[in-house]
């Protein structure tokens, strides 16, 4: 009977593949990693994996890649549940406070203490700026890996056409729009040349609107308590409504909500004279920009501040002892100066470790490329990212507003009185855990 | 009008000189023009040299020197000849566990009366409306519990049942005379003789119908195989070409990924063409001829 001939032949190949390799000698680790930049940068991670290998016989990792960000996260989650977590995951940084409060993630202080030292020493390798994502009620519950800030781009070539001195990069709102009127061109109706682009798709566009809130004063989240967020407030109303402006008022950025690699190929093509972007860009733009160019700190409205972004180490909750001082000795392999200088001059993202910026190298490297400073110089004025219980769900209620206001079918104030209401819901199972369970 | 001629001498002889059927076959090119747009841009950035800058890349317009720099890039990238395979394998292995369960569950439900047929038949349907993404934890944790994360077994394992295979199958044997069957139950055939050599060979065009569903879902699925596969070795197409699509805060490399997609679509792609008219005709034929 050729059916169950074949069945048979299919049932004999299915059980040849289901036998997993059985691991002996070095314990074996898993490293998710997500792609923040072009996949060249999988090849690099595979590099550094493997030199880690080379010279620590007894682990063995293996670098997984994950997909973005937020597929990370999901992946992750679903490996903890499935009770087969990987030993270590470069997670986004403002995952780590929602990670925290559904336990799924392993306090780093008895770690940092067997080492035998203090939880300030270990923490004050890092910029002051990135412990805020970092540290949970106290504790440790990751390491800073690459990090970024949001950048000022501008084409300097174009300043100097439209009699703008590129030295003097514009520092307030006011003279960034006055900027990006005179880089705007048109040929009667029709714009040629964008004054400036901003992103906004998700995961960028609550990031950027942050950037925004911040630089006019205000505050995107509840940085002590993780139930709470605030967009319908005067400092985001009023930036929302500047971003809108660029768009309908002055007709001086593209409408329509834009996504990032959109945006940094029309700042590459001169199709937009000026863009606000990662510093994890920097890369790109100096290997493919044809025309001089600037990078500048994000002009303020009211005070200079950014967000944050990038990601850090994290390890799983419900290890085995063996795995989690084999991801220890790695995560500690993979954020030293020497490391975390290489990968930071590999991606464009700023090192965390700021003995990292003494190396011989990284002094040549920013001696041949001084634009890679102006990231680390803004983090005098950085600050966490928005962090809290359900973070991508309650990000993604305002960014779908924002889009429909980009998108001109909706007016600031009712988006953000809509993405207000939408998040409340989203937070409430966690309020009513906490600061709504009254005795 | 030469060439409308030419493709026009397989119409029926009554509408040969009628407008309508005429303008809904321009409109159809013109369709067909439009789909084809991604498809040659896809080929036109394959071959445009870097060097060509960014602004050009949106031009459908080939460029003077092409290059194989992109292919070899997205070749070195990623391990295209193994993703290729541990996809065919997926494919192939769902594809192949489906016919049998969906024969038997569709025969079951066309032809054999036990209680509760209706109210299983609807639970059955209901697979339908759930969402993939709602079961990616509860089937994760079900895999790692057998002992099949990180395997090719453990990515095909969801989708051996398949409410819709299923439901198409019941409707192609329903639609069979049970005279045909009466008469191989005289010559004394039995129960899987009767779908082998009756059922199944009259249901062929919903089989490849299936087929062709099957295949292209579960070629193209990305969310499920990234969940359960950590070994690089053991990656599908999908997940390999990711990696340089999936960016977050950094840029794209427009030539590499035209390329990376080219591979990932083109073993599909020249399949179809092979077999094109015989799929056309599965889609469109029912029943017996």
């Amino acid at each position: 009977m050729l059916f169950s001939r074949r069945l048979m032949l299919g049932l004999a190949m299915v059980s040849a593949l289901a036998v997993p390799a059985m691991a002996e000698g070095p314990t074996e680790i898993d490293l998710f990693f997500p792609v923040p930049v072009d996949g060249k940068l999988a090849r690099d991670m595979g590099t550094m994996i493997k030199e880690f290998n080379e010279t620590h016989s007894a682990i063995k990792a293996t670098a997984v890649y994950t997909g973005s960000y937020d597929d990370t996260l999901i992946k992750t989650r679903a490996a903890i549940k499935a009770g087969k977590p990987p030993a270590a995951v470069i997670m986004s940084a403002n995952f780590l406070l929602d990670m925290q409060i559904e336990n799924e993630l392993t306090n780093l202080d008895a770690l940092i203490k067997a080492d035998g030292t203090t939880k300030e020493q270990f923490l004050g390798q890092f910029f002051p700026a990135l412990q805020g994502n970092a540290v949970i009620n106290r504790s440790v519950y990751g390491v800073p890996f690459h990090n970024s800030t949001p950048l000022l781009y501008i084409n300097a070539d174009k300043a100097k056409e439209a009699g703008l001195d590129p030295n003097k990069p514009p520092q307030t709102w006011a003279e960034l729009t006055d900027w990006a009127k005179k880089l705007t061109k048109r040929d009667g109706d029709k714009v040629t040349q964008w004054g400036i682009a901003i992103p906004c798709a998700y995961d960028y566009c609550g990031w950027m609107m942050e950037t925004l809130t911040m630089s006019n004063g205000g505050r995107y989240y509840n940085e002590e308590f993780g139930g709470e967020v605030y967009y319908d407030t005067p400092s985001m109303l009023g930036a929302l409504t500047w971003w809108n402006d660029l768009v309908y008022k002055h007709k001086v950025h593209a409408p329509g909500a834009t996504p990032g690699p959109a945006v940094s190929t029309s700042f590459i093509s001169g199709n937009a004279a000026m863009m606000m972007l990662s510093t994890g860009s920097l890369t790109y733009v100096r290997d493919n920009a044809k025309f001089n160019y600037r990078v500048a700190f994000i002009p303020r409205n009211v005070r200079n501040a950014v967000p944050i972004g990038g990601a850090s180490l994290i390890v799983p909750a419900g290890l085995e002892a063996d795995k989690q001082k084999a991801a220890w000795t790695l995560i500690k392999w993979m954020t030293s100066p020497e490391k975390s200088g290489w990968w930071s001059r590999a991606t464009g993202y700023f090192a965390p470790n700021m003995a990292a910026y003494k190396t011989p190298e990284m002094l040549d490297f920013l001696n041949k490329n001084p634009d890679a400073k102006t990231a680390v110089e803004q983090l005098d004025v950085a600050k966490p990212w928005f962090a809290t219980y359900k973070t991508v769900p309650v990000r993604k209620n305002l960014e779908d507003e924002v889009m429909l206001v980009l998108n001109g079918k909706k007016q600031p104030k009712e988006a953000l009185i809509a993405a207000q209401k939408a998040a409340d819901e989203t937070l409430k199972p966690y309020n009513a855990e906490t600061s709504l369970k009254l005795p | 009008m030469t060439l409308i001629d030419r493709l026009w001498k397989d119409a029926p002889l009554a509408t040969r000189n009628e407008i309508t059927p005429k303008l809904g076959f321009v409109l159809t090119v013109l369709l067909a023009l439009v789909w084809l747009i991604p498809f040659l841009w896809m080929g036109v950035a394959t071959l445009r040299p870097p060097s060509d800058g960014i602004n050009l890349m949106a031009e459908l317009m080939p460029s003077l020197t092409p290059t194989l720099d992109n292919i070899r890039d997205a070749w070195e990238i990623g391990d295209f000849p193994r993703y290729t395979l541990n996809t065919t394998i997926i494919c192939a292995g769902i594809l192949l566990v489906q016919f049998v369960t969906i024969t038997l569950a569709g025969f079951a439900f066309a032809r054999l009366a036990f209680a509760g047929k209706t109210l299983i038949f609807y639970l059955f349907l209901m697979q339908l409306m759930l969402v993939p993404v709602l079961l990616i934890v509860p089937n994760l944790t079900l895999v790692a519990q057998l002992g099949l994360y990180d395997t090719l077994t453990g990515v095909m394992m969801p989708f051996f049942a398949s409410a819709f295979g299923t439901f198409l199958i019941r409707q192609a044997f329903e639609a069979i005379p049970t005279e045909l069957e009466d008469a191989a139950l005289i010559d004394g055939a039995g129960l899987f003789q009767r779908i082998r050599h009756i059922y199944v060979p009259l249901s062929m065009p919903s089989f490849s119908a299936f087929a062709i569903i099957s295949v292209t879902s579960h070629w193209n699925d990305f969310l499920w195989p990234l969940m359960v596969i950590n070994s690089p070795d053991k990656r599908p197409l999908t997940v390999g070409l990711s990696v340089f699509t999936a960016t977050a805060e950094g840029t794209q490399a427009w030539g590499t990924i035209a390329a990376g997609t080219l591979m990932v679509i083109a073993p599909l792609l020249i399949t179809f063409l092979i077999f094109q008219k015989r799929f056309i005709s599965s889609f469109v034929t029912s029943g017996i001829k």
